[in-house]
């Protein structure tokens, strides 16, 4: 058993610390982050106020309880962290389970003197411990904060007992599922749609001004997320969700272990699901291939966008209806969001938040683009290559599919916050925030590009010069006026070139456009000119 | 129908290729052989239009493999030595998507050769065995006519009833009119299915001919225990290496002289008798004074 489970951890040194102490920077960072953007007592119930009013946030955080530090650090991070424990224990869970039977090496290990059991218990034994040195660091984090001591570890403990919970969907799923994608697609749905009913009964909540407080609506009493928010640490510091969590874990747990002392190895509850004898007319040529194996992302960045898109709205919305003649230290707050100095503070965000449209719609393309590379590494260019497929058809196939989902998720996105801004009569904002979300275009697209250029020209390194170039490009963007870069540097980065509209000055936007076509030229022209390599 | 000559490929300070030629003529089949690491799937490569050579001439069908691939590819079915399918997409679509890209599969060859081949064509790519990955590989190969056929080790995950349907196949083909280059490094192989047959190095073909001009290259080794004697049977006409291990008589014959050899083996009285067919690794040996694995780092 021993042997087993320091195996295990020493499969995992790597990963597994990443995970935790992750989390557990997040964790501390949040109570800094807090003090920090909130500002004191009155700013915090002030922004505490306006996040009761606005559904979106509530969704996107969580229930706030009181004035205090830890209110505001609890409705700013709790939903997230559980929903980060939450994957790390289904893929945790997958990796010791189902993956290991999948690729043959649960077989090599039970051929050995070892039990049937053993694999399992062990890697619960190491769930228990990635989970307790979360809530550890979590504890000192928050300490170092200086949170109350019985609000930390309330809060800690809930979060990892989360953790125990997602653990024990996880091991169930690979009861379940035949296949290691299977099993972790199944753990992280039931993870976002556990965030997702949280989020949605928080949104719908009986908000109480007077004590800063929500009582969430019924799809949040169906969430783990949901309870463990409900132990409200650092005011009312309740303990019941504890016992519920845990007992819920070890249910989970215990139901997983039983099928799996009755399971033969390998064997699994739901058969996989068999594909078409045939192929569908549309699976033909480089472009049919690029968008079968494209459309499923390209659905998930829509719908996320989309969703960007609804809070952005709503936000704005909440904003546009406040009065900031009673508190302008709000105003200062909200304003410095915003890039510009505009006094119309809900129109200077919208310039701020379509820009984080305009990021996602750039990471979604150069994904779509960099599928072109994974193909190839696979070596599975070259069984299409081998085929009447030229070069240039290849590269404009990923280029292509690309294109359309920016495009997509621009629209996506644009159409959820006009529509939003429709629905609340701010017909102000109706066409400002559609074409804010689709100028955003050029920008996103120098980013694919750009990529599209780094497969081509330098293959070995292009995953990451691309997302290289994505996150410096972001990090120059939002944070280049605030960290006082160059102004040269600012300018270098294809996110400050986005105009804020109405606007005269297009210069940059064409400028932009014409990179893009540079580049793509480019790419189709290294590309057919070099070697292909895995 | 393959034309190659003086073919050179570095990969880094390594030489993949380094001198290579190779000459397909129209309508046969021609065994490409050598180790691991020869250089085949390289050359293989080359041919296909996805690696350009650093010198040397080739011309696949006519033409210029890197400039005019798409025009050579719409005749031209390749199987790779190591097949990746797409994790969802099942073998029928794989099937299909690879047939449709040279024009589309003739559907009752198609389903002829799934029954064949024992295909269950509805499983996803990433739910099948090594040999059923090759063997999805060699349904789309088969199931649009083509004019030349390009295989790359193609038996090395199949068993032997599937290698059997594969040797089928490829007569088919043949008696149609097809052209086939199939490497392997499997002596036995090449032998049961070419005509012609160039033997492949380090980057360069050291030998090419038909089978019987190779004949001297096959030969196969004997241990008997016999009442004849040794000096008896070292005389004998096309018998190699004679020596005696353990009681038994050790020899190697050359496949032309098997049946004198025998028929003076049956006069004289056997009690036991096995006879091996020579590996590649052995006619390396013999040959060239090569140990394989020497080789293997030449060219990895």
């Amino acid at each position: 058993m021993l042997l087993v489970l320091l195996q295990q951890m020493r499969r995992d040194r790597i990963i597994l610390p990443i995970w935790v102490l992750g989390t557990a920077a997040l964790s501390a960072v949040t109570v800094a982050a807090a003090a920090n953007e909130f500002g004191d007592a009155t700013g915090r119930a002030q922004i505490l106020a306006v996040a009761l009013a606005t559904p979106a946030l509530l969704a996107l955080r969580g229930i706030p309880n009181g004035d205090e530090l830890g209110s505001a650090v609890h409705f700013q991070s709790f939903a997230w962290l559980a929903l980060t424990l939450g994957l790390m224990n289904v893929f945790l869970a997958t990796r010791h389970g189902r993956a290991d039977e999948e690729k043959g090496r649960r077989e090599l290990v039970l051929a050995a003197p070892v039990s049937r059991m053993t694999p399992a218990v062990s890697a619960l034994l190491l769930a228990v411990l990635a989970n307790l040195a979360y809530a550890v660091l979590a504890v000192l984090g928050y300490q170092a904060g200086g949170l109350p001591l019985e609000g930390s570890v309330l809060s800690a403990v809930c979060l990892a007992l989360i953790g125990l919970v997602f653990f024990g969907v996880g091991s169930l799923a690979g009861e379940l599922a035949a296949t290691t994608r299977a099993a972790s697609g199944i753990g992280v749905v039931v993870v976002l749609v556990a965030y997702a009913f949280r989020a949605a009964g928080d949104a719908l909540g009986t908000p109480d001004v007077a004590a800063l407080t929500l009582d969430p609506a019924w799809p949040s009493y169906l969430t783990p997320i949901g309870w463990g928010q409900l132990a409200l640490p650092f005011t009312a510091d309740r303990w019941w969700p504890v016992a519920v969590l845990a007992a819920l874990a070890a249910v989970l747990v215990a139901v997983a272990l039983v099928v799996h002392s009755r399971r033969e190895l390998g064997a699994s509850l739901l058969a996989e699901r068999s594909g078409r004898p045939a192929a569908p007319a549309t699976l033909r040529g480089a472009f049919g291939l690029a968008w079968r194996l494209q459309w499923p992302s390209m659905l998930g960045w829509t719908i996320g966008s989309a969703a960007l898109g609804i809070a952005l709205g709503s936000l704005v919305t909440a904003v546009s209806q406040l009065d900031f003649s009673a508190n302008p230290s709000l105003q200062a707050i909200l304003q410095s969001l915003g890039r510009t100095d505009q006094t119309d503070v809900a129109k200077a965000l919208i310039p701020a938040l379509t820009a984080m449209v305009g990021s996602l719609a750039a990471a979604s393309g150069v994904q779509a683009v960099l599928r072109a590379r994974e193909e190839e590494v696979a070596g599975r260019t070259e069984a299409v290559l081998a085929g009447a497929v030229s070069r240039f058809a290849w590269t404009g196939a990923f280029l292509g599919v690309a294109v359309l989902t920016v495009a997509v998720v621009l629209l996506a996105s644009g159409a959820a916050a006009a529509a939003g801004f429709a629905v609340a009569g701010n017909d102000d904002f109706v066409w400002l925030a559609l074409g804010q979300c689709l100028v955003q275009a050029p920008a996103a697209l120098t980013f694919v590009a750009v990529a599209a250029l780094a497969v081509a020209a330098l293959p070995r390194v292009s995953v990451g010069i691309a997302w290289g170039l994505f996150g410096v490009g972001v990090v120059i963007g939002y944070f280049g006026q605030l960290m006082d870069l160059p102004d040269w540097l600012q300018q270098a980065s294809p996110i400050t070139q986005v105009p804020e509209l109405p606007t005269d000055d297009w210069l940059p936007t064409f400028v932009l456009a014409a990179i893009v076509v540079v580049a793509a030229v480019l790419a189709a022209a290294a590309f057919r000119r070099r070697d292909l390599s895995t | 129908m393959i034309e190659a000559q003086g073919l050179r490929k570095h990969f880094g300070r390594t030489a993949a290729l380094d001198g290579l030629d190779l000459t397909v003529s129209a309508g046969e089949v021609h065994g490409f052989l050598g180790p691991n690491g020869a250089g085949k799937s390289t050359t293989i490569r080359v041919l296909l239009g996805m690696l350009r050579a650093d010198a040397g001439s080739t011309s696949v069908l006519g033409r210029d493999p890197w400039r005019d691939a798409v025009a050579i590819h719409r005749d031209v079915a390749y199987v790779p030595g190591d097949v990746t399918l797409w994790p969802n997409l099942s073998g029928g679509e794989t099937i299909d998507y690879l047939t449709r890209l040279r024009g589309g599969a003739d559907a009752a060859l198609r389903a002829r050769l799934i029954e064949d081949f024992q295909l269950d064509p509805r499983k996803k790519g990433r739910g099948y065995s090594k040999g059923n990955r090759q063997k999805v590989a060699l349904v789309a190969a088969f199931a649009r006519p083509a004019e030349l056929y390009i295989f790359d080790e193609p038996t090395s995950g199949l068993d032997p009833v599937m290698e059997s349907v594969f040797r089928a196949e490829v007569e088919r083909v043949v008696a149609d009119g097809a052209t086939v280059l199939l490497s392997s490094h499997i002596l036995s192989e090449v032998e049961q299915l070419c005509d012609r047959v160039t033997i492949v190095r380090a980057g360069r073909a050291v030998e090419t001919g038909t089978l019987d001009e190779l004949r001297h290259l096959t030969r196969t080794s004997f241990r008997v225990a016999t009442a004849a004697g040794l000096a008896e049977v070292a005389a004998l006409a096309g018998v190699h290496d004679a020596r005696e291990e353990a009681g038994h008589l050790v020899f190697d014959v050359d496949g032309a002289e098997l049946e004198t050899v025998l028929a003076a083996l049956t006069r004289a009285g056997v009690t036991a008798l096995t006879a091996t067919p020579p590996s590649l690794e052995e006619l390396f040996l013999r040959h060239y004074g090569d140990r394989i694995a020497v080789t293997d780092e030449d060219a990895a």
